[in-house]
């Protein structure tokens, strides 16, 4: 009984400087965010004024926010799906097949996502300049764009695109190698009685790998999406700052862009609430989306 | 036990760590209980470079026994001030204007956070006989920017003016036989003609350079009564023929610009638009005066030579060149202002006009009357654009209470990236221009 | 026949993979490699084709990133509060995790609910509360010591003590990274059989000595994974940084960026290659020497933060 009460008071002093070390820069912050964006205030001078949810009301008819979830959104769905697609196909090929430099190709893929965000944004200003750029100098090879080049970060419907080509540069090697280091504990007895039954690559892949690496991808899954929004907004702020005209905003530069430049700080913070809100929500949704029987092997 | 030991380690580095880390940091802090008086200055580094306000910190040093002037210079001035003032560490004088992409002085305008300058104003150059005010040229002390409230007062000091224009390269015309447009009508003319050749007509850095163009081509169209009212968002001044006209000559303009523009008109890119200029690939450009110092180091083609002209005229009418000046201001906060306020002024002094003049890439050239003796013949040819019979304009947007989600330099100016590409018509930029100015006309102070 | 046919299938499978890999690689080591050859370029061929190759060394570059763009002083804050942030960090949240996932005790579930909920989190939009409570903070403290007396020298209150504070912008990395560390630890920690601590105890070890001798040897693979991963999250880091710090305490990432923005002035961009090489060259390094540890542990937590 006497261990008992010492055990928990040890538990209690090993959790307590990380409780209060989260508390004080974690969670209070978070709480003055939702406080804060019930006022108005312009960041610098001490005249606040409580204006309730107002702040709310004018977000839901912002036009520019409302462009800068839209982007957020496909910006998540769209690297999500080619991330994960890829990632997927080719940590199956690596483990699967007998491929030469199977460790130099690992070691090479992991590298984008060892580097600074701010890196990889000077790299990608340089392949994606119009006139000089590596993607429209391999283009000119076959096409026209010479004379009519892409402007891969100043056209308003591309550059979402091309942010997200970034994205998804960074990302995949780093889920290539990690799904690679799963599967690769999949028993190699499974293919082979499912090989005797005459199931192709395809079929292996689908039946067996996946299912078996489910909860792995379904963890990845969520905070993938959910570091995809923090992710992203390192990205446009580093290499376009929401230009053109706004066309490559997304939730978080344009709540920085609020906050700081347009001295609405309350305004800004209410949609820090909102991305808040809305990051729960997603992962939530993804969590019960997935949620599939746990095979074991 | 060698966890344990390790573990020790990291926990007795991290406390010596936290003990020594605090010694380098505070430099710039005087040491307390010292007889000297520090005065501090922020000032942006620009294209006129850094050294010449080291020169001007110690001349000033030199005229005031006792005072040290604690220099802040930075490129990107307000990532160091800003989170400073946040903490309650105001410096005494800042040189940032507005305009910025990161809006600091903006913000300072609309939360109030201003010195009124009229002491400083009525203070004697040191060591000359003249008033600041009477030493400054006309005119520059009757803007919406110097004097953001329209109550008379003024809050933010005229620094290095220049004029705005159209840059280009005065060689290619002169070798391909083409006049420099003096009307619109003219530049058409000469767009078509570039064309031909595979040359565009126009380029721009980034959107935010319109603000001087559109500025000058609003006096041009309407005059200073036209521009006062669209920059004090008067309403239904959107709809007038002006506001039209205005639309107009800069969509058609848009459709004459060289096609990667867009693309690289970000703030890490915009130095490829410049480069446009340089390597004939379009001809004009708006920019400042700092170009050329900006530009300096940058490959060109041959026998490339800087030309400059105001906005061609509307129909008949003057041509304007927007003049663009800088801006210092003190924070309500300041520490020292009576020091603050004879630094200002020392600024002003013909020492002063010409340390910037001097030291400064370039030039730097201060709104005083006695400035002009002290420019260098390259300068000459930009400042001799007013004596040639272009009309200056001055002014911007005034500044209102914040309105959230509303941004009218966003709407006016950075629309034209999408007029450019196509994605927004006028009448989508006019309406967008409406909505933000009913927006703001009821934020007015 | 058909056999022939099935394995020139192969082979074209085979080929196919290969080929796909290979673009793979070469779009990661181009524009890398890019980097590196740009930063020893010297100022007029930047005007040129970018992808050409240099025309020589010219280390000026890397001389003046260091000198006049002081990255070497932004280095050196770089590498202490990154070290200073691991330690923390190392020294809260293995305790932290050891106790959530191996005791009972009261609170446990709502904090394990906690620090999950933490890790949706995003310190974008935290880091401007969490200054304004360092700013606070040194408004009390100029209150309680006087900013001339020696103690208040001593602390810097005059020009503020937690902002602009290495050591602080350390704790906080650490705080932001205790949720997913936790996570990562802890789930590790379940996965330990529980026959080592009662063998222990048994022989009359106390429990701490039971965490720091048996089980956080243990726990090796699992540590090295967290101390790879937040060594690349603190040293990239940028936003935090650059709220908080300002003048010569900045870090590399927040030097690298004004070198990026400097809007109106004359682009230096030999120095920013350079100082890109700076920011990218420890990683790398690090990288090359422990990749294998590091791939090998990616299994234990299958997230990153």
């Amino acid at each position: 009984m006497h261990k008992q009460k010492g055990r928990g008071r040890f538990a209690a002093l090993c959790v307590l400087p990380a409780t209060i070390l989260f508390i004080i820069f974690m969670v209070i912050p978070t709480l003055q965010v939702f406080w804060m964006s019930m006022f108005k205030w312009g960041g610098i001078s001490s005249n606040k004024t409580f204006v309730g949810l107002s702040n709310f009301k004018t977000l839901m008819a912002d036009e520019n926010f409302l462009r800068s979830f839209q982007n957020t959104v496909l910006l998540i769905v769209v690297v999500t799906v080619i991330t994960f697609a890829f990632a997927l196909v080719f940590a199956g090929i690596l483990t699967r097949e007998k491929i030469k430099g199977q460790n130099f190709f690992r070691i090479i893929f992991y590298i984008p996502n060892i580097l600074s965000v701010v890196v990889i944004a000077a790299i990608f200003n340089a392949i994606y300049d119009p006139n000089q750029g590596l993607l429209n100098s391999i283009l000119s090879l076959f096409t026209n764009v010479k004379e009519d080049p892409i402007l891969w970060l100043g056209d308003q419907k591309l550059v979402i695109y091309s942010l997200a080509g970034a994205l998804v540069w960074q990302a995949i090697g780093y889920y290539m190698v990690m799904y690679m280091a799963s599967m690769s504990a999949v028993p190699e007895s499974l293919y082979e009685s499912a090989g005797l039954e005459g199931a192709g690559r395809m079929r292996q892949f689908f039946q067996i790998t996946i299912p078996l690496i489910w909860t792995n991808i379904r963890t990845t899954l969520t905070f993938f999406i959910i570091s995809n929004i923090n992710l992203s907004f390192l990205f446009v702020k580093a290499m376009t700052n929401g230009k053109p005209d706004g066309q490559s905003e997304v939730f978080l530069s344009y709540m920085y862009g609020q906050a700081y430049t347009n001295s609405s700080y309350g305004y800004g913070m209410a949609i820090g609430v909102v991305v808040f809100i809305f990051s729960f929500a997603l992962a939530a949704i993804v969590n019960a989306v997935t949620k599939r029987e746990p095979l074991e092997y | 036990m060698k966890k344990a030991l390790s573990l020790g380690l990291a926990a007795a580095f991290v406390l010596t760590a936290f003990a020594g880390c605090k010694a380098p940091a505070d430099s710039t802090s005087n040491g307390g209980s010292t007889q000297k008086k520090v005065l501090k200055v922020a000032a942006l580094e620009s294209a006129y470079g850094a050294d010449m306000w080291r020169e001007i910190a110690k001349a000033f040093e030199a005229a005031n026994e006792g005072v040290t002037v604690d220099l802040t210079i930075s490129k990107t001035l307000e990532d160091e001030i800003s989170p400073q003032m946040k903490a309650g560490n105001y410096p005494d004088v800042v040189h940032l204007g507005v305009g910025r992409d990161a809006a600091l002085t903006e913000t300072m305008i609309k939360e109030d956070g201003l010195r009124d300058l009229s002491n400083m104003l009525n203070m004697t150059v040191p060591g000359e006989s003249k008033t600041v005010k009477e030493k400054i040229i006309p005119g520059f002390l009757d803007t919406s920017i110097t004097n953001p409230y329209s109550d008379g007062k003024t809050y933010l000091a005229p620094m290095f003016y220049g004029p705005c224009g159209l840059f280009y390269d005065a060689n290619l015309l002169k070798t391909k036989g083409w006049d420099l447009p003096k009307t619109w009508d003219e530049m058409w003319e000469l767009g078509e003609k570039a064309k031909a050749e595979g040359i565009a007509l126009f380029t721009y850095p980034t959107t935010g350079y319109f603000d001087a163009f559109m500025y000058a081509l609003m006096y041009e169209v309407g005059g200073v009564d036209f521009f006062n009212k669209v920059t004090r968002y008067e309403e239904g001044i959107w709809d007038t023929a002006e506001a039209q006209q205005v639309l107009d000559i800069v969509a058609k303009l848009a459709s004459y610009t060289e096609k990667t523009t867009v693309s690289n008109a970000n703030d890490s890119n915009y130095l490829k638009n410049q480069q446009l200029i340089l390597d004939n690939k379009a001809i004009f450009m708006p920019n400042g005066t700092w170009v050329v110092g900006e530009m300096a180091d940058v490959p060109r083609v041959e026998g490339f030579e800087w030309g400059f002209t105001a906005l061609p005229a509307v129909g008949d009418g003057d041509q304007y060149s927007y003049t663009f000046f800088e801006q210092m201001w003190s924070p309500k906060e300041a520490q020292n202002p009576e020091l603050a306020d004879k630094f200002m002024a020392f600024l002003y002094s013909d020492e002063a006009a010409k340390i910037f003049a001097e030291k400064g890439v370039g030039g730097a050239v201060q709104p005083i009357t006695t400035a002009s003796s002290l420019v260098n013949d390259d300068l000459k040819l930009f400042y001799s654009i007013y004596d040639n019979g272009a009309k200056a304009a001055m002014g911007a947007f005034v500044a209102t209470e914040p309105v959230e989600g509303v941004d009218i330099a966003k709407s006016v100016f950075g629309t034209v990236d999408s007029i450019v590409s196509g994605d927004k018509t006028v009448e989508q930029w006019k309406a967008d221009i409406i909505k933000a100015s009913d927006a703001l006309r009821g934020a007015l102070k | 026949m058909n056999k022939r046919k099935g394995f020139s299938g192969e082979t074209l499978y085979k080929i196919f993979i290969y080929v796909v890999l290979i673009i793979f690689v070469v779009s990661i080591v181009v524009p890398v490699g890019w980097a590196f050859l740009a930063s020893v370029k010297e100022k007029s061929e930047f005007y040129g084709n970018p992808w050409a190759l240099p025309n020589g060394f010219y280390w000026q570059n890397f001389r003046d990133a260091f000198e006049k763009a002081n990255m070497g002083a932004y280095f050196f804050n770089s590498v202490i509060v990154t070290a200073m942030a691991l330690a923390m960090l190392l020294v809260t949240a293995l305790p932290a995790a050891y106790a959530l996932s191996r005791f009972k005790f009261r609170g446990r579930s709502v904090l394990r609910t906690a620090f999950m909920g933490g890790l949706f989190i995003n310190v974008n939009y935290i880091v401007v509360p969490i200054f304004l409570m360092l700013v606070d903070g040194d408004k009390l403290l100029k209150q309680w010591i006087e900013p001339g007396s020696p103690l208040g020298n001593l602390l810097n209150i005059s020009s503020g003590f937690l902002l602009n504070n290495r050591f602080f912008l350390a704790l906080i990395y650490a705080a932001t990274a205790l949720p997913f560390t936790i996570y990562l630890l802890s789930s590790y920690f379940q996965t330990l059989p529980k026959d080592f601590e009662e063998a222990a105890y048994v022989d009359g070890s106390s429990n701490f000595r039971t965490m720091v001798q048996i089980i956080f040897p243990m726990a090796k693979p699992s540590i090295i994974t967290v101390i790879l991963f937040n060594f690349l999250s603190f040293w990239n880091e940028y936003i935090i940084a650059m709220t908080l710090m300002s003048g010569d305490n900045r870090t590399l990432p927040v030097g690298l960026m004004n070198l990026m923005k400097a809007q109106n002035a004359a682009a230096e961009y030999g120095q920013l290659y350079a100082g890109l090489v700076i920011v990218m060259l420890p990683t790398l390094v690090l990288y090359m020497c422990v990749q294998k540890k590091l791939t090998q542990g990616m299994t234990v937590g299958g997230i990153k933060g």
